[in-house]
């Protein structure tokens, strides 16, 4: 039993992971209709910058008299940096294509992905980053179970993300009109919503959380590389199309389904199967509701 | 009409005059290939700068007769088996006399099965696969050790100095580390010391949390990780002093790297790893070590086996002052010497030799801990 809970504990950690990278997949598909395969690399860019501000706060001796301000100051900037990071991107590579076939911002995408992995690589070298910081003794043991500080930190912040996301997205006028572009472009222009700054915006929303999961990795994981947004950018595509590609609480249950699998498969099947796992849900589940789990109401919620 | 025929005389021997000053000077060609980019890169660039070295080296003491230059081609591999097989051919097509590589054992066993067609010479400084020096291929050294002397070395390691009674196994399924947890798995059974279980991941996996639950459940004296690289290592590291794991940790010569400690931190602390003996006092290891500290930096795993790789294969040349083949390798076979990682002998297989000992990583450095037959370092 204690060895169950335990595994529940690590699809959780691995599943909110995935669900913050899922998000930023499903929020531009549902806005522009474009599988955003450069996704995974804002995720890595934010482990890398991470390392970068960490590393100088620790330079300068913050970080052991704050290391909780340090964390929470390099992690909102992380966010702030992939989010202009994708901004950019959005401009240069996929609005001069947006009146093209979709399978040119597709591929404009790929292309995006592979720059920047190697850009990455080319600044600061093939060799894993090690984080500045573990917290690799914190935690609460009960019995068998351990729970580590930083799965605490992990949570909580993965359900503040998701709720604040949630919150903007059907609480507020930015939201609103957001939903409103996800739907008709051109209905929503003429109610002077700016498609161009709507869909600016979802690009920057979604790296700023997969950046957000980008530092915990690096902290949880203790290094980052330069190709790590490939298989995790993988894993939380899987996540979205799963749960409904386009609909926001069904990239959150994407997520969640594909860590949770991952880790029991691992555990009670055989661990090197255990990629093999997450793939077979999903095939499962398109194959007898190809929409995704949520993807009914697509209509309504998509963003 | 005489004019002009004295003109050309004149003129034809100025260009052969020009030809025979002009001869082109004799060039050594040597091949080098490992993983020089991708995530073994550090390893790849260690036997590179290994290998500069040896030519630095013997340059410095005059050359090589016969040849006025040494010039070293190296080739990226990238630890892939279908890359290593590409990057043979291209020292094929350079012609090189011989090759010191690769690193990764999957890539060493095809990349010399090409190069054996052309019978140029291959000495791997880092593959310890068994497989690399049993087909009978007759180009083909090793200078590291052997796994089926590394994975007894390790269990005799964990049940004579570590007291322990039961391990755990996980390897991430190469040639190199699944071929030595097997290793490990079956000399544990015949030495007596009992298996809990034998548990495979993939090569490359960040999160290893659903195995290291299983090995906790399983309370083990030892968990035995053989891992392909050390950037795996140091995460699983990492992730097992983060759940407690009380196990202690036995890994293998390729968690011996600095990186392995600079992002294991305070999880590489207390960790055990096998690998081959080296006297830091002898004076081959010292010309070493200055040298290549001088122009590389810090001294990686398997640097210092490039180095020796690329010696054997440079004295056997200038021995045999010939670069056939078979000449070569006959001065190979003579060869015996302290090399800087250790004394060399080649056998009738192409083995030289293992020498492993166990290190323990204390206050960041990698410590000689216990020796088979000596028992203890002080």
């Amino acid at each position: 039993m204690d060895v169950f809970i335990q595994q529940v504990i690590n699809a959780l950690t691995l599943g909110g992971l995935y669900a913050l990278i899922a998000l930023g997949y499903t929020m531009v598909y549902g806005v522009i209709q474009l599988i955003n395969f450069a996704h995974g690399e804002f995720f890595a860019a934010g482990g890398y910058i991470g390392v970068l501000l960490l590393g100088v706060m620790g330079g300068m001796g913050y970080m052991e008299t704050h290391p909780w301000l340090c964390l929470s100051i390099s992690l909102v900037l992380t966010m702030a940096y992939c989010a202009f990071l994708a901004m950019g991107v959005e401009r240069i590579a996929y609005k001069p294509l947006r009146k093209q076939t979709r399978l040119a911002a597709l591929i404009s995408a790929l292309g995006m992905s592979i720059f920047l992995s190697n850009g990455m690589m080319l600044a600061r070298g093939p060799l894993d980053q090690p984080y500045p910081l573990q917290y690799s003794s914190g935690g609460f043991e009960f019995g068998l179970i351990t729970i580590n500080n930083l799965q605490i930190v992990i949570w909580v912040l993965t359900a503040v993300l998701l709720v604040g996301l949630n919150i903007l997205v059907f609480k507020t006028r930015i939201g609103m009109a957001m939903r409103a572009t996800a739907q008709d472009k051109v209905m929503s222009s003429l109610v002077a919503i700016s498609a161009n700054k709507i869909i600016a915006l979802t690009f920057a929303i979604g790296a700023g959380l997969a950046a957000a999961a980008g530092i915990m990795v690096g902290l949880y994981y203790g290094s980052v590389r330069y190709d790590m947004g490939f298989v995790p950018g993988i894993k939380a595509f899987a996540a979205a199309v799963l749960g409904g590609i386009g609909n926001i609480t069904g990239a959150m249950i994407g997520g969640f389904i594909i860590g949770t699998v991952e880790v029991f498969g691992a555990a009670y099947i055989s661990g090197e199967y255990k990629d093999v796992f997450a793939f077979i849900i999903l095939i499962a589940v398109l194959y007898f509701k190809p929409t995704g789990i949520m993807g009914e109401n697509i209509d309504d919620t998509r963003v | 009409m005489t004019k002009k025929m004295i003109g050309g005389l004149v003129s034809g021997l100025i260009v052969l005059g020009l030809l025979v000053s002009n001869a082109p000077a004799k060039t050594l060609k040597i091949g080098m290939m490992g993983p020089l980019t991708g995530p073994y890169a550090a390893d790849g660039n260690d036997i590179a700068n290994g290998v500069r070295v040896a030519i630095d080296v013997i340059n410095e003491a005059g050359g090589i007769p016969g040849f006025d230059s040494i010039e070293l081609f190296p080739q990226d591999t990238a630890c892939d088996p279908k890359q290593a097989v590409a990057a043979a051919n291209n020292l094929i097509n350079e012609e090189v006399i011989g090759v010191v590589g690769a690193y990764c054992s999957s890539s060493t066993i095809p990349a010399s099965e090409t190069l054996a067609e052309e019978d140029i010479l291959m000495l791997t400084p880092a593959s310890t696969n068994e497989k690399v020096t049993d087909r009978g291929l007759p180009y083909m050294f090793r200078v590291c050790g052997r796994d089926d002397d590394q994975a007894p070395a390790a269990v005799k390691f964990m049940k004579e100095a570590l007291g322990a009674k039961t391990v755990f196994i996980i390897d991430d399924k190469t040639t190199y580390s699944q071929g030595l947890a097997d290793g490990v798995n079956k000399s544990s059974q015949a030495m007596g010391l009992t298996v809990l279980a034998h548990e495979h991941v993939n090569q490359g996996d960040k999160d290893f949390s659903a195995v290291l639950t299983k090995v906790k459940a399983a309370n083990p004296d030892i968990l035995y990780m053989s891992l392909q690289n050390h950037s795996s290592g140091s995460l699983m590291a990492i992730q097992a002093k983060r759940m407690k794991l009380s196990s202690k940790i036995l890994s293998q010569d390729a968690m011996f790297h600095p990186n392995f400690i600079s992002v294991g931190k305070e999880a590489a602390e207390g960790v055990y790893v096998t690998f081959g003996f080296t006297d830091p006092s002898t004076p081959a290891y010292k010309k070493f070590a200055d040298k290549f500290t001088a122009k590389h930096g810090k001294i990686g795993a398997y640097a210092i086996y490039a180095y020796d790789a690329a010696t054997v294969l440079l004295n056997g040349i200038k021995n045999a002052g010939s670069v056939k083949p078979a000449d070569v390798k006959a001065e190979i076979m003579k060869l015996e010497f302290q090399g800087a990682s250790k004394a060399i002998k080649f056998n009738e297989k192409g083995d030289s030799g293992s020498s492993y000992i166990a290190f323990k990583i204390e206050g960041g450095e990698y410590k000689p801990y216990w020796h088979p037959t000596e028992g203890f370092y002080k």
